[in-house]
Order: C-alpha cells, then sequence, then structure tokens
C-alpha cells in the first residue's frame, strides 16, 4: 500500500518551537532544541548582563540561562502562567554549549520555509517571518554561541 | 566535555551566589565583623571577600566558562562547577572578578582572630 504523498511532506514540516518572550514570539530552530522544562531555579550572576539571568542546574551540569526577551529587546508582555526554560544547544556544530533561554511560554511546533524570512542582521537574529497571522522572530542559535 | 578533576575548593558565597577558589591558592583566611577576607596568591596581594564560608570540598568537577556567558559577563574565570545542584563559579586566582573584591569593602575594619594560615 502506497503512502499517501502528503504524509511523508506533514513529517518535515516542522521546523522551530514558536515561544513567547513578552511580547513576541521567537521560532527556535527544533533541531538546536534540547528540551523544555519548566522554569529552572536559577543563581544570578553579579556584574553580569542583564541578557544573562544566571546560572542553573540541568542534567547533573552547570547550565548558563539567558533571558530571551532581553535578548530579542521585547517589550515585556503580561505576567508568564507557565514559564518555561527551553535547553537549547547553540555555537558551531563542532563547538556547540549548552544554554537555557528563559521564556514566557512555549507554543506550538511551526514551519518557518526558509524563503519567508526577511530582514535579519545576519546574527543571532535571522529575521523575521509571519506564522498564523503573527510576524515571529526567527533566531539563529548558532550565531549566539559565536566568541566575538 | 570538562577539564581535568581539580581538587580541593574552598567554597563561599558572595552576592547570592556560590564561589569556588583552588584551595592551594588560599594564603589566609580571616574573619572581619560580619564577613571574611580571604588572601589568594596572584592577586597582587589584594584581599577577596565572602559573605559566608561553606567549606572546602575535596572533589570538584569544573566545566570551562561557556563563551556565551564570557559574552555577557565581563569577568575571567576557572570554570563552571556544581555543589549538590547549585552552580559554583570557580575562580581564576589570577583574576578574582569584581565580585569578590575587598576593595570599597565596608567591612574591613573589624579583624576577628579567627585566622588560618
Amino acid at each position: 500500500m502506497n503512502a499517501p504523498p502528503e504524509a511523508g511532506k506533514s513529517r518535515l514540516e516542522g521546523t522551530h518551537l514558536l515561544v513567547r518572550a513578552g511580547e513576541y514570539a521567537c521560532a527556535l530552530p527544533l533541531a538546536s532544541v534540547r528540551r523544555v522544562v519548566r522554569a529552572l531555579s536559577v543563581h544570578p550572576l553579579p556584574g553580569a548582563a542583564a541578557e544573562l539571568e544566571g546560572l542553573a542546574e540541568f542534567g547533573g551540569e552547570p547550565l548558563p540561562v539567558l533571558n530571551l526577551g532581553r535578548l530579542v529587546r521585547a517589550p515585556a508582555g503580561p505576567n508568564p502562567t507557565y514559564p518555561v526554560t527551553v535547553v537549547v544547544w547553540v555555537g558551531p556544530t563542532e563547538a556547540r554549549e549548552m544554554l537555557g533561554l528563559a521564556c514566557d511560554s512555549a507554543l506550538e511546533v511551526v514551519h518557518v520555509p526558509a524563503g519567508s524570512v526577511v530582514a535579519g542582521d545576519g546574527g543571532f537574529l535571522l529575521g523575521e517571518a509571519p506564522v498564523g497571522g503573527e510576524v515571529v522572530r526567527v533566531l539563529n542559535l548558532e550565531a549566539l554561541g559565536r566568541t566575538g | 566535555m570538562s577539564v581535568p578533576h581539580a581538587r580541593g575548593f574552598l567554597l563561599l558565597r558572595r552576592g547570592g551566589g556560590l564561589w569556588g577558589i583552588a584551595n592551594a591558592a588560599v594564603d589566609g583566611l580571616a574573619r572581619h565583623g560580619v564577613d571574611y577576607r580571604i588572601t589568594i596568591g596572584g592577586n597582587g596581594g589584594g584581599d577577596l571577600v565572602a559573605d559566608e564560608i561553606l567549606g572546602v570540598v575535596e572533589d570538584l568537577r569544573v566545566w570551562p566558562l561557556a563563551p556565551a556567558v564570557s559574552r555577557f559577563w565581563p569577568e575571567a574565570a576557572a570554570g563552571l562547577a556544581l555543589h549538590g545542584r547549585e552552580p559554583v563559579v570557580v575562580v581564576d586566582p589570577g583574576r578574582p572578578p569584581a565580585a569578590l573584591s575587598a576593595e570599597g569593602s565596608e567591612e574591613g575594619d573589624r579583624p576577628d582572630d579567627e585566622e588560618r594560615e
């Protein structure tokens, strides 16, 4: 029995995890997402920039946690009802590192066609794309781990 | 990935965070009023300050400081570790972070007898 042509195609559609950070929706490459967990307990790091919330423990290792809303300069939204930490891989494949991204919520897995992304800065903010009637920030997590 | 195991770290709390210093680098520890002063080799004779001394742990697995941390925290460190489930910043004795600096601390003029050499 042959599977309908659309069946295989639909399995490939999820490319990004959509999360809420303040008033912005951000799309994280699904391949870089390791896990979504209830907001981890974070210990502040004195002297750190506001983007770095602090350090947490995850899987028996110290985990730096960044505030995604501050990273993308999102205006503050309403108080999150179910804040999460998205554990992701950042940096180039050969030197990737694990980070936590503090978000207001994880929304859904979505398909973001590469051709739909426009107006990025070529770095961490890959660009913006329309998803489900909303413009979302599409992020390049590989760039986040680069030095310099 | 981790760097080779290091043995013997003095654990202290400062600014709400947990810090570790290689025990071999500690030249002295003294109580000054409500806080503690730690003399370490390699920092030009300057003391470090701590709110609380947790003690010495013999074994601490140290992970290198990730580039993403260095981007948002302008300090040097020997790495990161865990004590129980609490993260520890392992101090580079030659370049201790400003958060541990005794300079400017208000609690430096009342040394007690409790001192270690």
